[in-house]
């Protein structure tokens, strides 16, 4: 590994739009802030992980992935431990115990072990030779790599993030290879367990749903959220009503503005410009990361650069659905806008991942 | 080569995952589209909706005052506790139970308060307690966070600073009803109105224009910008009215706790300057928001408190009806002063022996002796010979039988029976033997004590009848409201018809008659007694329901009077006993204060010094 290869080689663009991204959420996150008692210094907090997650970032390209994937089982069992440890003597931060405190700082183990999913799955998938679609017991198999941790995180409980998990081992075993009749059975059968499910819902995540189902319901108790959060996007509209100026955030009647609805608070101060700007560079991104994706060397950088794709593809989706009530309420942040350092950390990790699968990518 | 291959399968797959990701991001941006720019003046109202709270800043209803700029009517700084259910995150079963603890009310009463209003608009504000402590208040603000829709508003509310006095007169306000709503353009929900007396005649005057300030609130309901549009409140009109509080004070201490009602008037101008009604309430106590069971017990109690006796207490005017009947004689010559009578004590017309109040007889009275010593037999005889078509007439021309057209609610206009009247309300002829009884001022004849006053006073200034008024009309005027001129009537009557009859009421007070207790060194007071017969007299008790009614009208000095006082005593007895004190202390004060010697702390003082160890 020569510094001078990872300088030239790296995806400035990529980089670049990432940086853009972030420092739209720092103003963002101040501005939703400023007035606030609890969460004064979260932009600062934000810029010194985007520093930490920059430096990762580098560190992450600069390696060789296939180093990483060679180191897998370890960190995937460390990753276990972690959240083992989590469970055992984690903080409980809204009803879920998915939280350590190392000094001044909370961490999300299960962020993190994402990433570490996304390799572990990659290596299992891309180990499959000469396979046109996958049989049950590899399926079965990419899937207990994928269900520990998930049943892990499941457990803490923190529904959220599991289902973050998911997309993982979906688009894995999609583009791996799922026989189309297979596909369907798979897709009847999700549906036919979503009713049976239902009675397993605390009554927090039926209100969820039957909220997104009826919007108009309940619009000062379970509906609030996204309705306030509509109402802050539909006011801001097309210019935006100027940052620090938006009477939905700085009046607080936005909830978790600075996390989970980070896009209603630049949509009401940046206008449908900003929120444009916004997912035009997370869909540049994305797209980014397909690219990647089809131009890489081998199955491994394949499947890990898409891992890294399903994660942060459904990640923005739920996020931007979430807020204008096209998606159901989660706790799901948007990556690399919304506050939160395990997001940051992790987010950044998996750019750098997909840096170092670019650098060494096949090109005709 | 199988490795490239297989790669390329992948990589085929990933396009149109691709594919499939840009459509899902492309509904985003529409969604957005349609959020921002096709709906944005929609979510634009529901934001200033949001963050922007109308606040009530209520006018300050005029002030009332006495003849001497005594204020009788003022108000005091209050807070009410307003609940909103447009800004409530909870059920009303959840904000009730989270209020009935601190606003120390049970959780029935704040329910019932708000079912009250469950139907008004969901912005309207409900007001939870009126005249909230500071405890409540403190309460309130406390809990803005976690009970946005409940908040403290400022309210001026008024102060009676005299109390139960002269209640009737003022009246009492209340919050607007429906029914108040619908009539009056004007008003709006949440007012507060006159509901009788003054503040109901003049309420357009006295209430003023509620302003309005527009705040920026956050989500806490924490007000943290105050918009440039404030409008401000436009306080009421002060009125002055004619009432002499010294005199209110008089006739009311004197009546004490006796159901009755006293009218003193100035019969050259109209204007009253007492109106007494007893037994009284304290209005006070409808303006900080009555208490249903407050209110069912003044409704509910036997000697009904709401009633204004001064003007609708209708009662037969007994002995006082004497003055009347002698100056129609007088007037329709049917008598002169020269003729006599001869009182053994009884007498019978058609049929039926009719008794004087002193058995024992008056012997040969002529006018004066008869008025003097309140004779029933001349006055029988009298009436025998005028009939009562003539009575009638001559009562109604001074004023008795009709309303005096005093600027006050409700008043009643008594009864003056006649001929026709029997035909048309009773649908018989009028019996003869009931003139006899009307004679003397009993039977199917009532007359409220204001009548009594506007009647006499009017006969005593030579037929000059001037409409009674709380309010001159100059004083609306200067407010820059219209007001008729006060109605005014002279009827005709013989100078000496009024010298005589004043002479003989000067009699009563002043030459051993029936109420020498009504007498003011110096003032030439004159007055009449009466004692008016309750009809059913089978357990006759003092005091009781059946015992007579006690009259007493009084003027001074006796020719062109500047003052006239009515008297009432419900079942009081005696009219020289009960009645005339009441209106000798009125009069006394009003001479004491004409003469430059009334103090109004003297009574103060001289009980301090009574109790004071020597």
């Amino acid at each position: 590994m020569r510094f001078r290869d990872l300088w030239s080689d790296f995806d400035w663009t990529l980089f670049t739009a990432i940086l853009i991204l972030s420092a739209i959420g720092i103003v963002e996150i101040y501005s939703a802030t400023k007035n606030s008692q609890l969460e004064q210094s979260a932009a600062f907090r934000q810029l010194m992980w985007i520093c930490i997650g920059i430096v990762l970032l580098f560190i992450v390209a600069a390696l060789d992935y296939h180093m990483i994937s060679e180191q897998i089982p370890l960190l995937y069992l460390a990753g276990i431990g972690a959240l083992l440890y989590t469970m055992a003597f984690g903080k409980v931060v809204a009803g879920s115990q998915s939280w350590i405190v190392i000094g001044p700082f909370r961490f999300q183990p299960s962020e993190v072990v994402k990433v570490l999913v996304i390799v572990a799955v990659a290596r299992y998938l891309s180990e499959l030779r000469n396979v046109r679609y996958l049989n049950v017991e590899q399926m079965i198999k990419a899937g207990v790599i994928c269900g520990i941790p998930v049943a892990l995180v499941a457990m803490q409980p923190d529904l959220g993030t599991t289902i973050t998990f998911l997309p993982i081992l979906g688009v894995g075993l999609l583009i791996r290879g799922i026989k189309p009749m297979t596909l369907v059975v798979m897709l009847i059968c999700f549906v036919l367990a979503l009713p049976a499910a239902w009675p397993f819902l605390g009554q927090h995540q039926k209100d969820r749903i039957t909220n997104f189902v009826n919007p108009q319901q309940d619009l000062k108790g379970s509906g609030y959220q996204v309705n306030q959060s509509k109402i802050a996007i539909g006011s801001g509209g097309a210019l935006g009503k100027g940052v620090f100026k938006g009477s939905q955030n700085q009046g607080e009647f936005l909830p978790t503005r600075h996390t989970d609805f980070i896009l209603a608070v630049i949509g009401e101060e940046m206008g449908f410009i900003g929120v444009a700007l916004t997912l035009g560079l997370l869909g540049f991104i994305l797209f980014r990361i397909i690219n990647t994706a089809r131009t890489a060397r081998d199955e491994l950088g394949l499947f890990m650069v898409m891992g890294v794709f399903g994660v942060y593809c459904f990640h923005t989706v739920e996020n931007v659905g979430m807020v204008i009530g096209f998606m159901a309420l989660t706790g799901i942040p948007l990556p690399f806008v919304s506050y939160g350092g395990s997001s940051i950390i992790a987010v950044f990790m998996a750019m750098g991942m997909v840096i170092s699968v670019r650098r060494r990518r096949y090109v005709n | 080569m199988q490795f490239r291959d297989d790669i390329e399968l992948l990589r085929s797959r990933i396009s149109i995952l691709g594919y499939g990701v840009a459509i899902v991001l492309g509904v985003l941006v529409f969604g957005f589209w349609q959020l921002q720019v096709v709906q944005s003046s929609h979510y634009s109202d529901l934001a200033d909706k949001n963050r922007i709270k109308k606040i009530r800043l209520v006018a300050q209803r005029g002030k009332i005052y006495d003849r001497n700029h005594k204020i009788l009517a003022d108000n005091r700084p209050s807070f009410n506790i307003i609940y909103i259910r447009e800004d409530s995150k909870h059920t009303v079963e959840e904000t009730i139970a989270a209020l009935a603890n601190g606003l120390g009310m049970s959780a029935d009463e704040l329910r019932q308060t708000i079912n009250r209003k469950l139907k008004d608009p969901k912005y309207q504000p409900i007001t939870l307690k009126e005249d909230a402590g500071t405890g409540d208040v403190a309460y309130v603000m406390a809990h803005t966070y976690e009970l946005p829709e409940v908040s403290v508003e400022f309210q001026p509310r008024r102060l009676y600073r005299e109390g139960h006095l002269a209640a009737h007169a003022l009246g009492y306000i209340g919050e607007v009803s429906e029914a108040q709503l619908r009539e009056n353009p004007d008003l709006k929900p949440r007012d507060m109105v006159g509901f009788t007396g003054l503040e109901l005649v003049y309420d357009s005057a006295l209430r003023g224009i509620d302003g309005s300030r527009r705040v920026v609130v956050n989500n806490s309901g924490r007000e943290i910008e105050t918009l440039p549009d404030e409008i401000a409140p436009i306080p009421g009109h002060d009125i002055y009215t004619t009432i002499d509080i010294d005199l209110q004070k008089a006739a009311e201490e004197m009546l004490g706790d006796r159901v009755g009602g006293v009218v003193v008037l100035d019969p050259r101008t109209g204007e009253v300057l007492a109106l007494v009604s007893k037994p009284s309430f304290d209005p006070n106590h409808f303006a900080a928001g009555i208490s249903s069971f407050e209110f069912k017990s003044l409704l509910d109690n036997p000697d009904k408190p709401l009633v204004n006796r001064a003007i609708q207490s209708v009662q037969p005017p007994g002995s006082i009806f004497k003055i009347i009947e002698a100056a129609a004689g007088l007037e329709t010559d049917t008598v002169t002063t020269l003729d006599h009578e001869f009182c053994r004590g009884s007498e019978t017309f058609y049929g039926r022996s009719f008794g004087c109040w002193k058995p024992a007889g008056h012997g040969t009275v002529d006018m004066y002796d008869s008025i003097v010593n309140s004779c029933d037999i001349y006055f029988y005889n009298l009436g025998k010979k005028l009939g009562i078509d003539k009575i009638s007439q001559f009562s109604t021309m001074t004023g008795l039988g009709r309303k005096t057209g005093i600027d006050l609610p409700g008043e009643e206009k008594g009864l003056i029976p006649s001929q026709s009247w029997s035909q048309r309300v009773k649908r018989v002829k009028w019996a003869l033997i009931e003139t006899i009884n009307v004679s003397i001022g009993q039977g199917q004849i009532g007359v409220t004590p204001i009548q009594a006053a506007w009647a006499i006073g009017g006969l005593a200034s030579g037929g000059r009848l001037k409409q009674p008024r709380l309010v001159q009309p100059e004083q609306l005027r200067k407010i820059g409201f219209e007001s008729p001129d006060v109605k005014f009537e002279q009827y005709p009557v013989k100078e000496e018809t009024v010298e005589i009859v004043a002479k003989a009421m000067w009699g009563v007070v002043n030459d051993g008659g029936t109420a020498t207790v009504a007498r003011v060194e110096g003032f030439n007071v004159a007055g009449k007694t009466g004692t008016a017969q309750v009809v059913n007299k089978s357990s006759y008790k003092k005091g009781g329901d059946n015992e007579d009614h006690a009259w007493f009208v009084g003027f001074a000095p006796y020719r062109n009077p500047e003052i006239v006082v009515a008297v009432l005593v419900e079942h009081g007895g005696h009219g020289g006993e009960a009645a005339a004190p009441v209106a000798h202390a009125v009069l006394d004060t009003y001479y004491k204060k004409k003469t430059g010697h009334f103090n109004e702390g003297t009574a103060e003082k001289v009980a301090r010094l009574m109790t004071r160890e020597p």
